[in-house]
């Protein structure tokens, strides 16, 4: 058996995890991080591609919250968690979101200014920029479309370097491993991939140890304190085998999303690039953006009608996936089952939810027409090809949000923060009611979806309360 | 606003001719096109009523041939006989069908079809099309509003035969008609139809089914913002085949709606009762369900298909149709009700 020592315990290395490990660290903390997945240099394997799903995705890409309909969702598992995989679109939070959190949850100290100017940094650290150089076709097709149709559509900048003047696909992510970590070890933190915790070991208020296993070996770790950082499905999970309940893992929020695929004349499937264009007509409640194109993932969305889809798989050159995503008024449950590995997870959509899916669709495949689509090929069950705007109806009016294959990549809000009790499971920066020394800082303390990519804000708010925690306990 | 002065102005033409010409939204516009008014024009006016349709309340001036969109030799006697440029006001259709739920089909598809090839035949300079919100169905969301360019999703029967005869006008252009449509959700104000007027004596009675928190939005249009929308469209030089959402300025809730009249009703001296039917909204959801079974089977009750109706958000954006045609609505809903009341009043109808 190994044994580890450490000040402060950070689980997990994604945004979350991994900026609190940086600071920490630059403030004298002797901080050790736990992660369950890999560490997976980049480049090491294609990005959107199945292989990547399978090496760095929990559950080799997709899990299901169960309801009517099932919502799918998947979670980065690897050294720097979701930065690692995800589209790397960076939104700031919005203004009126953080006023809304703020007096809904009675937030303490959550200001706006202080918010942004965390942004700034994290935008330099990040090298956060558009593209310099040409854009994928597959942002070009959302552009087009768009502008033809007079919404407003922008490019979103992302976090990643460009070589002068390079096209979209040609930049580096800035991800975790690559800037807030190397940070991190830099200042003397240690990682150790590859770990999954177990247990939490505890004497009332606080927490004392932790109980890892590393390749069927049992590893013991004992803290000072402990940040729980592992996202927004485990979190929770990890908090209530801790014995932790209230208000955890009850109000998981997602932005549920419905695909379409659509074939155009000439090639646009970029395989390892999502589209950077985002329409923001019918924000915040409806969004479109693209999704990731691979040949695997178009053969995955042509399933729900392959009858009459199947044909188009042999031409996926021309194929490019794109969604629309919806702010949903519904909430989900994260459960642990003892005995049982991952947590139970069930979301419920609401009426206005099911209306907005089907609206946006329906609106997207508007944008797809217009950006001269030969057709188009939605993904609920039985639906029709779309080729002009009386199949657009023949659509509407046969989608049902029970049919759809509704996924999510956004999930929040499963341990919200705020000081009003009754709503949240953390104070006003992240320490868990009930505890004296249990910690969260990650997507889970974001009380609502925030409407649009969620990493900036999950980024923003765990460096102020990683900057509150420095300052109540020297390193 | 500046992109106003840009817009280039047609002139009226020699011939304006309008079907459904003594329906309720037929007769406010001829009676605007033959008055003095804002939109009086010179020129002959020509109006198409069926037989069975009383035509004392059109002014005289109106030219009235009897026919029938459905019967298209009498929609080219319409045109018989006309010198000059023609431009076509297609406002006939059917809402609320009496025998069956084919009259909508009939009337508003087919017969939208043929006016279309009529003024096609000829020559028409410019032909203005009536849809609805109907083809597009409800917003998922009360916050949501359609805006002009919007994927069909049509309402039950009405909605698909509005959305047909969209489709209709779409063809025609591409065959060389230069039509463009109006979309008028909800409109109100004088020469209303009897229905409208039990909408008055439910709210005086206090009897309005309010469906859950009344918070659904709608938007409504008032005759007259109608009847500006329908000559600009017709008078301003576009691109055929467009179309514009033509309502008052912002949407209404139906909260807003019920008050509103009850305080435009106790202008006017009634005793309105406080409302008091407040439903759940289930009742809105079985009614829909009725409604569409109902049609399924061709029949068509009013009441379900309207408190079917109430549960549901259709609230448009209009400043596609302030920026492509100048589109300035002048009356919202305290005066457009207060003038419905009182034409129902100068009309002698019992509220």
């Amino acid at each position: 058996m190994t044994h580890h020592d450490c000040d402060v315990l950070v689980v997990g290395s994604g945004a979350g995890g991994a900026t609190t490990a940086a600071i920490l660290a630059e403030a004298g903390h002797d901080v050790l991080i736990l992660e369950e997945g890999p560490w997976v240099e980049q480049g090491e394997v294609r990005p959107f591609s199945l292989a990547q799903m399978d090496k760095q995705y929990r559950a080799g890409g997709v899990t299901v919250a169960l309801g009517l309909p099932s919502i799918a969702y998947t979670e980065g598992r690897c050294a720097g968690g979701g930065t690692e995989v995800n589209s790397g679109l960076y939104w700031r939070p919005p203004e009126e979101t953080i006023e809304r959190w703020r007096s809904r949850y009675s937030i303490q100290d959550f200001r706006t200014d202080d918010l942004l100017s965390i942004c700034e940094e994290v935008e330099e650290e990040l090298s956060v920029q558009k593209v310099p150089g040409e854009h994928t076709p597959s942002s070009q097709i959302m552009r087009r479309g768009a502008d033809r149709l007079g919404w407003k559509n922008d490019e979103i900048p992302r976090w990643m370097a460009y070589p002068e003047g390079a096209g979209a696909t040609e930049g580096t992510r800035q991800s975790m491993t690559k800037t807030y970590l190397p940070r991190a070890f830099a200042a003397g933190a240690r990682i150790l991939c590859e770990h999954r915790l177990d247990a939490i070991v505890r004497t009332g208020r606080r927490a004392v140890g932790a109980e890892a296993s590393h390749d069927g070996e049992s590893v013991t770790i004992s803290f000072r304190d402990i940040v729980v950082c592992g996202g927004a499905i485990q979190t929770p999970a990890i908090l209530q085998r801790a014995g932790f309940r209230h208000r955890i893992g009850r109000t998981l929020a997602v932005h549920p999303t419905v695909k379409l695929s659509a074939r155009f004349e000439n090639e646009v499937n970029t395989p390892d690039d999502v589209s950077v264009y985002q329409v923001k007509e019918f924000s915040p409640n409806i969004s479109f953006g693209g999704s990731a194109s691979h040949p695997g993932l178009v053969a995955l969305a042509l399933t729900d009608n392959w009858r009459d889809f199947g044909r188009a798989v042999t031409s996926w050159p021309e194929l490019a996936i794109y969604y629309a995503a919806i702010t949903s008024e519904g909430r989900g449950i994260v459960q642990t089952i003892p005995g049982v590995r991952d947590p139970l997870v069930t979301y419920r959509l609401t009426k206005r939810d099911r209306d907005l899916l089907g609206q946006g669709l329906a609106r997207l495949a508007m944008v797809m027409l217009e950006a001269d689509a030969e057709e188009v090929y939605p993904s609920f069950k039985g639906a029709p090809v779309v080729r002009n705007r009386a199949d657009i109806s023949t659509m509407a009016s046969s989608f049902a949000a029970s049919k759809a294959s509704v996924m999510t990549v956004h999930l929040c809000s499963t341990a919200p923060m705020g000081d009003d009790e009754k709503r949240c499971a953390t104070d006003s920066h992240g320490l868990v009611h009930g505890s004296d020394n249990v910690y969260v800082n990650d997507a889970a303390l974001l009380p609502e979806a925030p409407g649009v990519n969620p990493q900036a804000s999950v980024m923003a708010v765990a460096i102020r309360n990683a900057r509150r925690y420095c300052d109540e306990r020297a390193g | 606003m500046s992109a106003v002065s840009e817009l280039t102005t047609i002139d009226t033409p020699a011939n304006t001719v309008v079907t459904g010409a003594a329906g309720w939204l037929g007769t406010g516009l001829v009676a605007a096109l033959a008055g003095d008014g804002e939109y009086g024009r010179g020129g002959t006016i020509r109006g198409l009523i069926r037989r069975e349709e009383g035509s004392s309340h059109l002014p005289e001036r109106v030219e009235l041939i009897t026919g029938d969109v459905t019967d298209p030799a009498s929609l080219d006697r319409l045109f018989d006989g006309l010198t000059g440029d023609i431009d076509v006001i297609h406002t006939a259709g059917i809402i609320h069908p009496v025998k069956s739920t084919n009259e909508f089909d009939a009337i508003n598809h087919v017969g939208t079809r043929n006016v279309m090839d009529a003024a096609r035949r000829a020559g028409a300079r410019r032909v203005v099309h009536v849809s609805s919100n109907s083809p597009f169905g409800t917003n998922g969301a009360r916050n949501d509003r359609f805006g002009n360019d919007e994927p069909y999703h049509p309402y039950l029967g009405y909605g698909e035969s509005k959305k047909d005869a969209e489709l209709a006008v779409l063809e025609a252009v591409g065959d060389g008609l230069n039509a463009v449509m109006v979309r008028p959700p909800w409109f109100y104000g004088p020469h209303q139809p009897a229905r409208q007027t039990t909408f008055f004596t439910m709210v005086r009675n206090g009897k309005f089914p309010i469906l859950g928190d009344g918070g659904q939005v709608r938007s409504m249009t008032y005759i007259d913002n109608l009847v500006q929308g329908i000559v600009r469209a017709e008078l301003t030089d576009t691109k055929p085949g467009l179309g514009w959402w033509i309502a008052d300025a912002e949407p209404y809730t139906v909260v807003e709606i019920v008050e509103t009249v009850g305080d435009a009703l106790r202008a006017e001296g009634f005793d309105v009762k406080p409302n008091k039917l407040k439903l759940p909204s289930l009742a809105g959801a079985v009614a829909e369900k009725i409604d569409t079974a109902t049609q399924k089977a061709g029949r068509y009750i009013t009441q379900f298909h309207v408190l079917g109706e109430m549960n549901k958000n259709i609230a448009v954006d209009i400043s596609a149709a302030r920026r492509d045609l100048g589109y300035d609505p002048q009356v919202a809903l305290p005066e457009g009700m207060r003038n419905s009341i009182r034409w129902c009043l100068g009309q002698g109808i019992e509220l």
